[in-house]
């Protein structure tokens, strides 16, 4: 017994697979219906069945080891031409299953692929140092009342950090105001804790756009100009995993 | 991505320590709520000069007694500020990155 994992919903007309292995080590093919093909892949019953992808998802190490296939099957699909990518461990009985969910969807899938055709997606993330900012002067302090001073003091750092946090938010903006000039679409995600990223500096904008192939020189160009002092991380090519990606049955 | 303990160790080594960083860290987030609310009365202007000293001295004393406390148990600022997850860090993004 086999199964059929799927990667992605492209244009049917291109029929070569890509030529990078799969989850299961599996060389991709294509499974066409009508004006559309699935990327799929052969899977053993044995660890992608119900219970086997469970078990996966608490495997940090397997789920890391089957996105990165994933991932990188999609990339390859998406290299060709349009793409929807699948949501990760989405698995059909078998290839005849896999066309039906293509002619029931085939609507949703061709406007997603209509969406994205000719654009790629880019990451955009902008960090900054949110405590540095506001006015560096000293708050007067009378030296026989330590009290009133350590107050003054906290509450000039309090103004500070306000100030900083404030310049850091209009420097995200204006990057993503930039960057959207030059893009048809935005999704904008929440920011992550600077222990991830192993900065010092704080995020203060992630989110990623779909930009059309014609406009990218001039995407990377207002991006990287942007964010006066503030660090701009742009990241991409990569398919329209947050502009296309169909949700499992 | 770092890996997450399987279990909570509670070795009676460390348990007085987890205890007492628990027990610090809401200390910790009670004294800023109380260094938040004075901040904002001395913004109000409707405090007297004494009273301003008085809540200054008080608040002063209470962070050097955190800071006795926090080098008793051998933590860390950043170890008070628990993730709340979704909800972000209980003392904010900015605390515990020294001052």
């Amino acid at each position: 017994m086999s199964l059929v994992w799927v990667y992605a919903v492209r244009d049917g007309d291109a029929d070569d697979p890509p030529a990078v292995s799969g989850v299961d080590g599996e060389r991709p093919r294509v499974v066409a219906a009508g004006t559309l093909g699935a990327v799929v892949g052969t899977v053993a019953d044995e660890g992608f069945d119900e219970a086997g992808l469970a078990a996966a998802m608490e495997d940090l190490a397997r789920l890391e080891a089957l996105a990165r296939a994933h991932h990188a099957v999609v990339v390859e699909a998406g290299s060709a031409g349009a793409v929807a990518p699948v949501r990760l461990a989405t698995v059909f009985r078998d290839d005849e299953a896999v066309v039906a969910m293509l002619r029931e969807r085939a609507d949703e899938f061709e406007a997603a692929l209509d969406r994205v055709r000719g654009r790629r997606e880019w990451g955009v993330k902008v960090y900054a140092d949110t405590r540095a900012g506001g006015d560096d002067s000293p708050a007067p302090a009378p030296g026989d009342r330590p009290g009133t001073a350590y107050l003054l003091r906290r509450k000039a750092d309090r103004d500070r950090g306000a100030a900083g946090r404030e310049r850091a938010r209009a420097v995200a903006e204006s990057v993503a105001d930039a960057a959207g000039t030059h893009a048809v679409d935005v999704r904008r995600f929440a920011l992550q804790d600077a222990r991830l990223s192993g900065r010092n500096e704080e995020m203060v904008l992630n989110a990623t756009f779909l930009v059309d192939e014609t406009q990218e020189a001039e995407f990377r160009a207002a991006v990287t100009g942007a964010g006066d002092g503030a660090t701009v991380e742009l990241t991409g090519p990569w398919p329209p995993f947050s502009f296309a990606t169909a949700d499992p049955p | 991505m770092p890996e997450l303990p399987s279990r909570i160790d509670a070795q009676p080594d460390t348990v007085g320590r987890d205890l007492g960083r628990l027990v610090l860290t809401v200390v910790e987030l009670l004294r800023q709520l109380m260094e938040r609310q004075a901040l904002r009365r001395v913004d109000a202007g409707d405090l007297p000069d004494e009273k301003i000293e008085a809540l200054g001295v008080g608040l002063m004393r209470l962070e050097e007694a955190m800071v006795e406390l926090r080098e008793h148990f051998g933590l860390e600022p950043g170890d008070l500020n628990i993730d709340l997850g979704p909800l972000g860090n209980l003392l904010g993004p900015e605390a515990g990155q020294g001052r």
